[in-house]
């Protein structure tokens, strides 16, 4: 057990087919308390898929899930929810016409008890959401704002925080960044340091490779439902990571038409 | 925007909404009450019987079957979904009640049974649009004239008398501290449904599924069972307000409530609740209630005919949604 609980996530020998299609085929992936790991590959390459199996949204045909070196099934999300695994889907899960705090707390919405029955605490469900943004730094003038009415940077900001605000030990975010302002990504990105440094580990997946070496540690490539490589962020370029998430696919067509492997981009 | 994301020692740019902005934000609301103290003032002037405290509580009383299905209904609309049975579901309260105390079943016991009954078929049709996924308007219009079928054939389409004599006549015609006992019952479940809408997860969560209901599940709520729930109000209000015409009414008929479905969901969206979903008003509801009954009192009063009512209720059904398209348009960004 020495081993595998260095580990925060252990999942090895993860297969998953859709029918004709093998999405995931053997894949594994690690990930240390506090680290930030970069998630990428062309589409298709089994990145979501492989991090529904971790979040509980798909259930793998195959392999094994360590959580801190305990080995864990996940059947719903919400089982992955009680194992502290929480993620921020790409199209956010906000409730427009619902206000910050509510957003925050959805689901679990402080509660006060009025002659037996349950109300909502609205005051303080409005002062925790405050400091649960102050503690993340978040920027929102006022918790009592309608989500609908913030922009993507701040819609996005609040996905992450209640995600985080869940006391996680694996943070799972899919595409954070993409179709955000300047400004914002590099928000989202301080958010994602904030949290790492908070001992959170983090799997982020995205296309955009500058903010790997932003904000990672570690980069995992995958190509057709496989592993392909592995690299410490201070031992790659973006470069090199092009090349393994597109130069193979350069590589495999070459094999026919003999052409000659690796076009950096 | 983005700012104030990344400098968090630049000033607040939170600026104190002005009562043009807090009323655009509110736009449903606000529209509805200009045209609600717009009619009442019109009809105070016209005539000199309409400001009077009997007209004003006979007003209250005889909408209370409205207002308390409305109050309800807001809860199915603010989900995105819609009730068309509260009509059927009334008129085969009003029957039953009716009939069941012709067989001598206490009172009591004929208003518990009988709300039961309406929750139980509000619930059967909730699990049809919860949990197997058929559009509400689809299982609702099925049960619209399933329940209005067999409110007809208990009666064989005659109106059945409750006995004059019978304290279950006290529902709809007493007395109570110098208001007609309908409208405390009213506002007592308008009370009850504001503070559950707003003050309550339940609430929360009615509003959560309109939006966004894959949020709200993910968020691991049962949103099957809220829908569902949403559902057994309208129904149990239905049957409350069936009761409530039965006893204020002296019978029960197979025919009462037709098109009582239309003026609920009227009540609703000239309140502000959208019928989208995710937006919704218990005091929207009522303001929207109370001016479909004004209007229908104030042209009695005011000697035109009755029929007038229809084409007035109905052009300001459209005149106040458009009010909130046009006038009140950043108040409902998402439409």
């Amino acid at each position: 057990m020495t081993e595998s609980s260095l580990y925060r996530v252990r999942m090895t020998g993860i297969s998953k087919r859709y029918h004709p299609i093998q999405v995931l085929d053997d894949v594994s992936l690690t990930l240390k308390p506090g680290e930030v790991l970069g998630l990428v590959g062309d589409n298709g390459a089994g990145k979501s898929t492989l991090s529904k199996v971790l979040s509980g949204a798909i259930i793998p045909d195959a392999g094994r899930i360590e959580i801190d070196g305990e080995a864990v099934s996940f059947a719903t999300p919400a089982d992955a929810r009680a194992a502290r695994v929480e993620m921020v889907y790409q199209d956010l899960s906000l409730c427009d016409t619902v206000d910050v705090a509510g957003n925050l707390f959805l689901g679990r919405e402080p509660r006060r008890r009025v002659a037996g029955l349950s109300f909502l605490d609205k005051p303080r469900m409005h002062a925790e959401a405050r400091a649960m943004l102050d503690r993340l730094g978040i920027v929102i003038a006022d918790t009592r704002l309608k989500v609908e009415n913030l922009s993507g940077g701040q819609r996005q900001s609040i996905a992450i925080g209640r995600a985080a605000s869940f006391d996680p030990r694996v943070l799972i975010m899919d595409e954070p960044t993409a179709a955000l302002a300047v400004a914002e990504v590099e928000a989202v990105l301080d958010l994602i340091r904030a949290v790492s440094a908070r001992g959170v580990s983090v799997i982020l997946i995205t296309h955009r490779l500058q903010d790997l070496f932003l904000v990672c540690d570690r980069i995992q490539v995958m190509y057709e439902g496989r592993n392909v490589a592995e690299r410490h962020v201070s031992d790659t370029s973006i470069e090199e990571v092009v090349n393994l998430i597109v130069g193979r696919k350069f590589a495999a067509r070459s094999a026919k038409s003999a052409d000659s492997a690796g076009v950096p981009a | 925007m983005s700012d104030s994301v990344i400098k968090p020692e630049a000033p607040s740019r939170l600026v104190r909404a002005s009562w043009h902005e807090k009323a655009v934000a509110r736009g449903g609301v606000v529209s509805i009450a200009l045209f609600f103290a717009a009619v009442c003032i019109v009809f105070s002037l016209a005539t000199d019987a309409f400001l009077t405290a009997p007209n004003l509580l006979n007003i209250v009383r005889q909408s209370a079957p409205l207002l308390i299905v409305a109050s309800a209904m807001t809860f199915v609309i603010t989900t995105g979904g819609i009730d068309l049975s509260v009509g059927s579901v009334l008129a085969l309260t009003a029957t039953l009640s009716a009939v069941l105390l012709q067989w001598g079943v206490p009172w009591p016991l004929v208003v518990l049974g009988l709300l039961c009954l309406g929750a139980a078929v509000g619930a059967a049709q909730g699990f049809f649009v919860a949990y197997e996924g058929i559009p509400a308007f689809i299982v609702t219009l099925a049960g619209l004239s399933v329940i209005r079928g067999v409110a007809l054939l208990i009666t064989g389409g005659y109106s059945i008398p409750v006995d004059p004599a019978s304290p279950f006549n006290v529902i709809g015609r007493a007395w109570f501290l110098g208001v007609p006992v309908p409208a405390l019952i009213a506002v007592a479940v308008l009370a009850v449904a504001y503070i559950v809408f707003n003050e309550t997860a339940f609430g929360r969560y009615v509003t959560g599924v309109g939006a966004n209901a894959e949020a709200v599940r993910r968020a691991g709520v049962n949103t099957r069972l809220v829908t569902l729930a949403v559902y057994v109000l309208t129904g149990a209000a239905a049957a409350l307000a069936g009761i409530i015409l039965a006893s204020r009414l002296g019978s029960g008929s197979s025919n009462s409530g037709q098109g009582f479905e239309l003026d609920v969901i009227a009540a609703v969206v000239l309140g502000g609740t959208s019928l989208f979903g995710g937006r919704g008003s218990i005091v929207g509801t009522v303001l929207g209630a109370l001016t479909v009954a004004v209007i229908a009192n104030g042209l009695i009063l005011a000697h035109l005919s009755p029929f007038l009512t229809p084409i007035v209720t109905g052009s300001i059904i459209l005149i106040a949604i458009w009010l909130n398209f046009r006038l009140f348009k950043g108040g409902s960004r998402s439409r």
